[in-house]
């Protein structure tokens, strides 16, 4: 019911209605416009009446009620609303006309954005899915982005459960080796690549175009998928005034146990042949640094309008503290979207969103890597000793003095970092719609961002005034105030002509248009030491001015686009979409500057010829088939220019004075840098049988990037500091299945439910490396080296290690595992030390006997979703699930001490004289080579989200002057199912790195009650 | 005909809509189109055509490349890194530290456990190549440099040659045969492809590309007087050239340059030793070449983590703030090294106070370190001492305060000298005994009567004790296998252990276009 209502405004919406100011009054005609629903009349709001034969017209109010003043000459009312079948009535006499409008199923169809304009869902020829902003609004979390998991198929979303940052989203496969994998977004018009900005509350709906037909319109920036989101707006008629909040609280789901003193203990002195010293604590570290965490997030929206304007504002306030301790992130949304009509031609409207978020001891801003893994104090927790205290009357307890290990607490509370990032982000266009079939549109959007990041690290010294004993690595001899302001506006201008003309059966839409867009990012900081504690004092001047640093930077990139799209639609069974655009970027070399992206779609409704129309077994059968390229031009501005290093100073003098600066040309350039293009063909069956109860989807898709960018590690010998230069050299592959099955019933007027399923099927692989050299990546601690390896027919960043046969039981075991000549493979092993196989036969075990361990990316992902209806409640259960990935427990390889702690379980389970396990050594110091003993399945099985809500009665609410309420409460990530012994297998990173358990912010459970009401 | 006007109207009120929206529309095409548009410069970027004065920082740039010390990151030349392979390798020093801490790389480095993939050799090599790839795109810049004047040019070109002669002898010293890379890679293409990046080149040969950069660097750089402190001059040149040609045992050009070096009457030995190694002597009358350190931009400029990573370091009972992470600990074979009443030996070692009487050991500062219960390990590396209240630093509660590494001093020139004496083609006993006694002499040593190639040996161990050259010094003479064995370290196999591996990756890499060294 809900959903359905939402639809009709958004339906509502899309199409608003025409009006004209009023002639001379005669009379007064008012009435009510109702629909049978379930056999029970129902009030419809937003129904459009209009006199025949002239402009004049009203809508429906939300009770179904109009009134309109009528001239002499005005005869006869027309009511028409999308999806109904439009009733014209005779006014004669009346001056009461209730009307009730009949569904029409033929025209009961979705319109969606498809960029730069709308299309009908049946005429689409390429592949896009679409999600509805209140199924994504009721999970609690931050990001629509993140509410997508397990939702559409061939989209995977890997989830990171740190307050303020999104997930990583892959459409279709890793396509590209590069850090832009993600998707593209498109919120009312603005391009951009981060939607932490957006109130889930705010949209209506996104739409995910996932091949590089949908996307080729996006031309260059289209390769990694593109998500199309719509913010709401206001409704024509009453003040309608909306409630949302949700409060909960958080924890991590899923936490490895490490041991306790008594285990630790008895594996170190395993492990060294030395006691750890007694002591009275038993510290559990992860405990802690973690925390359960309270989140709320409300949200007040007004909207309204008149027959000339609409407008909706939205307020939203959201808050998560984060699990681990100090954290605190806060957000305010504010949203105003309006829209004018100016005359029978012109229309102009607003879409504008401001964001101010504030992130407290965000991970996201210390000692973090750009793939979200938080450094030192995850890696810290991880091998602190249970026997040291964590913190004992304001002393911390001392891990760095007895292990080289800074204290995780102190890692933590020895930092104040606030980042406050202010986003306005909007666009306004004016419509004007000269001839009936021709409408054109320019708009103008920006999207500005300004952030100031202070990061305050406290003076502390490693002597008894901090600790319990003095002595240790873990010290800051100095505070120091680190400022940094960076600013950034991005603006894009769009304009769009729009023909759509009917010859019969022939319905031909065409869509030319420009787009412009350029951005400019300017950044710099400050730094002294010395400022007190003070948190009053936190400003530069405060701090020594011979201790001041300085720094700041830029950016600015345009691009230049022209774009064109053709639609072809005969009676509705044979339909032609074709799109080209062409794409020139500063971010490219002249020479290769200007790029064009066409594709082509075609589409056959088979249940809609004559033949099919005695059958029912199909409502809806279609087959579509299509091509594109796309393009993906995410590289560094300076990419193609060689550049000079500065500041590289050297103090010829010595201390005695300032050094003479210098500088150095340090990079390796490709001067010839070209887009990476992706070609993909698409074929795809849609049906929808037992009317409409089963509907489905099945999708095939094979895709190639070419001359995809990557990072070719190149000679150390050419002198290029980071080893590698950018460059197109790859050819990249992704083939896949998506399946898509809904089923929804609705067995009695008290009880429906539905039931979706989506799976994807993925394989990925290299399938030309124009360099000719393997890539090694996923370097890890010192005694590990790589663990993955890229190269022809296998998939991007395959894990790549020593295979284990298990362990020797015995030194003489050891002894006895020799070459052909008797010599022994292993010379310094020992009783309880792994096997390794010596792939090559050479005698010895290095790098040349590594062997594939399977890829960090799923072979399938999937989504289960239910939802049932019983009277006044509502239930509804999400599940998503990898299969078939692998995972790097990459955290166990950087124990490099024996006084490291060890998992509980490796205390139990590890290789003992008597118990002689083969799969776990005995107790080590760490610095194990890396093998597949480290190489973990990553399947899972995930209560994404589990919903049950209970709607009040909209009678007994009336006398309140309550319109709905609906109560219920959520649970995000309820329960996961998963082989792996880490935190979390969903581990996001750039393409050659991914997959390894570092140090990950491990996902979170979320449980929580919230309220929507309405009046 | 009221319809008709009003249709009229409308009419006319079309046609200007459309005119006004095709001209709006192509005004906005033709603002599109404009090329400069898309012409964006990158913002900050400095590139090689914007800056006259390029190719003379860049000779500057050169020289900072030398304080790398990345050791466990992009590049190492005088860090960590080096201190391993240089120092712990050798017989006068042992890891230090606790046993775990850096089993892996420097442990294995020290008990000659050594895999190619050590982190250590593969920081290395990409260190020297990275500084290496700075000189020649310097040496680039100067040949094509219009603004300076060719005095200038041959002047800076020489500088930057010493520098890449240096880094080859390091290379060719750590291990063997090395690609010799003496240009700048045309593109990346050329970068990636071309096979000389990826060949190693016979040890011979590059030790003859050395020998042709240092004499352009003699035949250019003026003398120290005539020199800025801190660049490389012509005395520079001449004891590296002599030093290379004492790795190829060509004594007569050892011989000969030494003597020039000597009388050139631009250096002389420190009175006292143990002032070499503080920062009032930085560059003092015996220093040749040494890495510069200071400050830039309100921070401390050197080598990362050369001097924390030798600090004595808190054990035991603790209690105390300790200087760093105990590495590089002096060895007992280098202790039983010294003759009684060596005034080097207080100067090289800080000893800690393990008499049981807690006196502690107070060092010529004045700053106290507590006796061994508090201390994790019993000796440390004096040479690597930083005052932080005596000597002057942009940050001295940095632990890791910068400390010039002297590279070239006269004391080697006069054991170079007396080595090359006593060798049977040159056969000059006596000059010998002078220079090695000029030496025993500032060290508090009775002078010697008469001096064999031993005694040089011996003498030369001595002086140059935590200096960086034992290692290499004992794979010269040939004994670096008896020697090493002899005080502990029986891992050391002879024909595989006196060079490092070739970095596992780079052999990936190029396809095994780069050979291993024998034995790894």
């Amino acid at each position: 019911m809900i959903g359905k209502g939402i639809s009709r405004i958004l339906i509502f919406t899309v199409l608003t209605a025409i009006s004209t100011s009023l002639a001379a009054q005669v009379r007064m005609v008012k009435g009510k416009v109702t629909t049978l629903e379930d056999g029970k009349s129902v009030e419809m709001p937003g129904v459009n009446v209009i006199v025949v034969g002239t402009a004049k017209g009203t809508t429906t109010d939300i009770d179904g009620s109009f009134s309109i003043e009528l001239a002499a000459s005005d005869k006869e009312l027309s009511f028409s609303f999308i999806g109904y079948k439009m009733k014209n009535v005779v006014v004669g006499d009346q001056t009461v006309i209730n009307v009730s409008l009949e569904t029409d199923t033929q025209q009961l169809e979705e319109v969606v954005v498809v960029g730069y304009g709308v299309q009908k869902k049946t005429d689409i020829t390429g592949s896009t899915a679409n999600v509805k902003g209140d199924e994504l609004y009721k999970q609690p979390v931050l990001t629509a982005t993140q509410a997508l998991q397990g939702k559409v198929a061939g989209v995977q979303i890997i989830s990171s459960g740190q307050p303020g940052t999104s997930p990583q989203i892959r459409v279709r496969g890793v396509s590209t080796a590069l850090g832009g994998t993600a998707a593209l977004y498109d919120v009312d018009g603005v391009l951009t690549d981060d939607i932490s900005n957006i109130n889930t509350a705010d949209i209506v709906d996104m739409n995910v175009l996932k091949d590089a037909s949908a996307a080729a319109i996006y031309g260059s920036r289209g390769a990694n998928g593109v998500v199309i989101i719509t913010t709401k707006k206001g409704v024509s008629g009453k003040l309608l005034i909306n409630y949302n909040n949700n409060i909960g609280i958080r924890q991590a789901a899923n936490l490895v146990e490490m041991a306790n003193s008594s285990e630790y203990k008895n594996y170190v002195q395993a492990a060294t042949g030395t006691i750890p010293p007694s002591s009275g604590y038993n510290t559990d570290w992860y405990k802690t640094i973690l925390r359960n965490a309270w989140q709320q997030n409300h949200n007040i929206s007004i909207s309204g309008g008149s027959e000339k304007s609409t407008f909706l504002v939205n307020v939203g306030y959201l808050t998560d503290e984060g699990i681990v301790v100090d954290n605190d992130f806060k957000r305010l949304t504010l949203r105003l979207n309006q829209d004018f009509k100016l005359n029978d031609i012109f229309k102009i409207g607003l879409q504008s969103s401001y964001t101010n978020s504030v992130n407290q001891n965000g991970f996201g801003n210390i000692d973090i890597d750009e793939d979200g893994n938080i450094g030192s104090v995850y890696n810290d927790a991880y091998r602190a000793a249970p026997i040291i205290a964590n913190i004992v009357g304001g002393k911390y307890g001392n891990t760095s003095t007895y292990q080289n290990v800074g204290n995780p607490l102190l890692d933590i509370k020895n930092n104040s970092v606030k980042v406050v990032a202010d986003r306005l982000q909007g666009s306004t266009y004016l419509e004007a719609k000269p001839l009936s079939w021709l409408t054109i549109r320019t708009s103008i959007g920006a999207d500005w961002r300004n952030s100031l990041n202070r990061a305050y690290n406290y003076k502390f010294l490693a002597d008894e005034s901090t600790f319990l004993v003095a002595g240790g690595n873990q010290y800051n001899t100095r505070s120091n105030l680190n400022v940094k302001n960076s600013q950034s506006l991005q603006w894009v201008w769009n304009n769009i002509a729009t023909a759509n003309k009917k010859f019969g059966l022939h319905d031909l839409t065409l869509m030319v248009g420009t787009t412009a867009e350029e951005y400019h990012f300017t950044s710099f900081s400050a730094s002294r030491k010395d400022v007190p504690a003070d948190q009053s004092l936190w400003y530069i001047g405060v701090g020594d001015a011979n201790s001041s640093q300085n720094d700041g930077s830029g950016d600015a990139w345009a691009r230049n686009s022209y774009l064109a799209r053709f639609n072809y639609s005969y009676d509705g069974k044979y339909l032609l979409t074709a799109t080209i655009r062409s794409d020139g970027s500063s971010r490219l070399p002249k020479q290769n500057r200007w790029q064009q992206y066409p594709s082509v779609g075609i589409a056959w409704v088979a249940s809609r010829e004559s033949f099919m129309q005695n059958q029912n077994i199909f409502d809806l059968l279609k087959l579509r088939a299509s091509f594109g390229i796309v393009g993906n031009d995410r590289i560094p501005t300076d990419a193609f220019t060689q550049t000079v290093a500065l500041n590289k100073p050297y103090p010829f003098n010595g201390s005695a004075s300032t050094a003479t600066n210098g500088a150095q040309i340090n990079q390796i350039k490709d001067p010839n840098i070209k887009w990476e293009t992706t070609e993909e063909i698409d074929f795809a069956l849609e049906f929808s049988s037992l009317q409409s109860k089963l509907s489905g989807e099945i999708n095939y898709y094979d895709k190639t990037v070419k001359n995809a960018l990557i990072n070719v590690p190149i000679p150390r010998t050419v002198g290029d500091i980071d080893g590698v230069i950018l460059t197109n050299a790859a050819s990249i592959q992704n083939r896949g299945l998506e399946i898509l099955i809904n089923w929804k019933d609705k067995v009695n007027s008290d009880f429906s439910y539905s039931i979706g399923g989506n799976v994807t099927f993925n394989t990925n692989k290299v399938v030309a490396l124009n360099g000719g050299q393997a890539i090694r990546g996923g370097y890890i601690g010192a005694s590990q080296g790589f663990t993955t390896y890229t190269d022809n027919g296998l998939a991007i960043g395959s894990f790549y290690v020593l295979k284990t046969l298990g362990v020797f039981n015995s030194d003489a075991d050891a002894a006895a595992y020799t070459d052909t000549n008797g010599k022994m493979i292993q010379p310094s092993a020992k009783a309880g030390d792994f096997r390794y196989q010596d792939v090559n036969n050479d005698g010895i075990i290095d790098d040349n006997d590594r062997v594939l361990a399977g890829s960090y990316q799923p072979k399938a992902y999937y989504g289960v979703n239910l939802t049932a209806n019983y009277k006044s409640w509502d239930f509804s259960l999400s599940i998503y699930g990898n299969a078939g990935n692998q995972v790097y427990n990459g955290k166990r390889a950087v124990r490099v001490k024996g006084e490291d702690n060890i998992e509980k379980a490796l205390v139990y389970n590890r290789w003992t004289s008597s118990g002689r396990s083969q799969t776990q050594p005995a107790a080590n110091t760490g610095n194990q080579l890396a093998s597949d003993y480290f190489v973990e399945s990553g399947s899972f099985v995930r209560i994404n989200n589990l919903t049950v809500g209970y709607t009040f009665n909209s009678e007994r609410l009336k006398r309140f002057r309550v319109r709905s309420m609906r109560v219920y409460a959520t649970s995000q990530n309820l329960l996961t199912l998963k082989d792996y012994s880490g935190f979390t297998s969903e581990l996001p990173g750039d393409p050659l790195n991914s997959g390894i358990e570092l140090s990950a912010y491990p996902t979170t459970r979320t449980i929580a009650v919230g309220l929507n009401v309405s009046f | 005909m009221k319809t008709n006007q009003v249709n009229a109207r409308e009419m006319k009120t079309n046609i200007l809509l459309r005119v006004t929206f095709v001209i709006a529309l192509l005004s906005s095409v033709f603002y599109s189109c404009s090329d400069n548009f898309l012409d964006v410069p990158v913002q900050g970027g400095v590139s090689t055509a914007s800056d006259p004065d390029l190719a003379s920082k860049l000779v500057t740039g050169v020289y900072y490349s030398l304080l790398q010390g990345s050791s466990f990151g992009d590049g190492d030349i005088h860090g960590f890194a080096f201190i391993s392979v240089t120092s712990i390798m050798s017989d006068d020093a042992d890891k230090g530290s606790t046993a775990g801490d850096q089993a892996v790389p420097v442990g294995d480095l020290d008990n000659f456990t050594i895999s190619p993939t050590n982190k250590f050799a593969e920081t290395l090599w990409s260190g020297h190549y990275n500084s290496i790839g700075a000189a020649n795109q310097a040496l680039s810049a100067l040949s094509k440099a219009t603004s300076i004047t060719p005095a200038l040019r041959n002047q800076l070109t020489g500088e930057v040659k010493f520098i890449r002669a240096y880094l080859y002898f390091n290379l060719v010293r750590m291990y063997g045969a090395v690609p010799l890379v003496l240009r700048v890679p045309k593109d990346s293409q050329d970068a990636n492809t071309e096979p000389s990046f990826q060949t190693r080149i016979a040890a011979t040969i590059v030790y003859d590309s050395i020998a042709r950069d240092l004499q352009y660097a003699i035949n250019n750089l003026p003398l120290k007087s005539q020199s800025s402190t801190g660049h490389a001059n012509k005395g520079a040149a001449q004891t590296l050239l002599a030093k290379v040609y004492m790795y190829q045992k060509k004594w007569d050009q050892v011989k000969l340059l030494t003597d020039e070096v000597i009388n050139s009457n631009q250096y002389q030995l420190l009175p006292n030793y143990a002032n070499l190694w503080r920062q009032e002597s930085n560059n003092n009358i015996e220093s040749i070449f040494e890495i510069q350190t200071g400050a830039f931009n309100n921070a401390n400029l050197g080598p990362d983590i050369y001097t924390v990573s030798q600090g004595p370091r808190v054990g035991g009972l603790g209690g105390w703030d300790d200087l760093g992470w105990g590495f590089n600990n002096p060895s007992t074979s280098l202790l039983s090294a010294y003759e009684v009443g060596d005034l080097r030996k207080d100067a090289t070692v800080i000893a800690i106070d393990n008499s049981g009487t807690h006196k502690g050991t107070v060092l010529w500062d004045g700053f106290r370190i507590p006796s061994s219960d508090s201390v994790q390990n019993l000796y440390y590396n004096y040479k690597a001492y930083t005052s932080k209240e005596k000597e002057k630093y942009a940050n001295k509660d940095d632990k890791n305060r910068p400390k010039n590494i002297p590279i070239l001093r006269y004391a080697d020139v006069l054991l170079m000298n007396a080595e090359a004496a006593l060798q049977p083609s040159i056969n000059q006993p006596a000059i010998a005994l002078s220079n090695i006694n000029k030496i025993r002499q500032r060290a508090g040593l009775t002078a010697k009567g008469a001096v064999t190639i031993n005694d040089v040996w011996q003498e030369r161990h001595i002086e140059l004790a935590m200096e960086h050259d034992r290692f290499w010094d004992l794979v010269r003479q040939g004994r670096a296998g008896q020697v090493l064995r002899a005080s502990g370290k029986t891992n050391f196999v002879d024909g595989k252990h006196e060079l490092l591996p070739i970095p596992n990756s780079q052999i990936l890499l190029s396809g095994n276009k780069l050979t291993q060294n024998t034995g790894y």
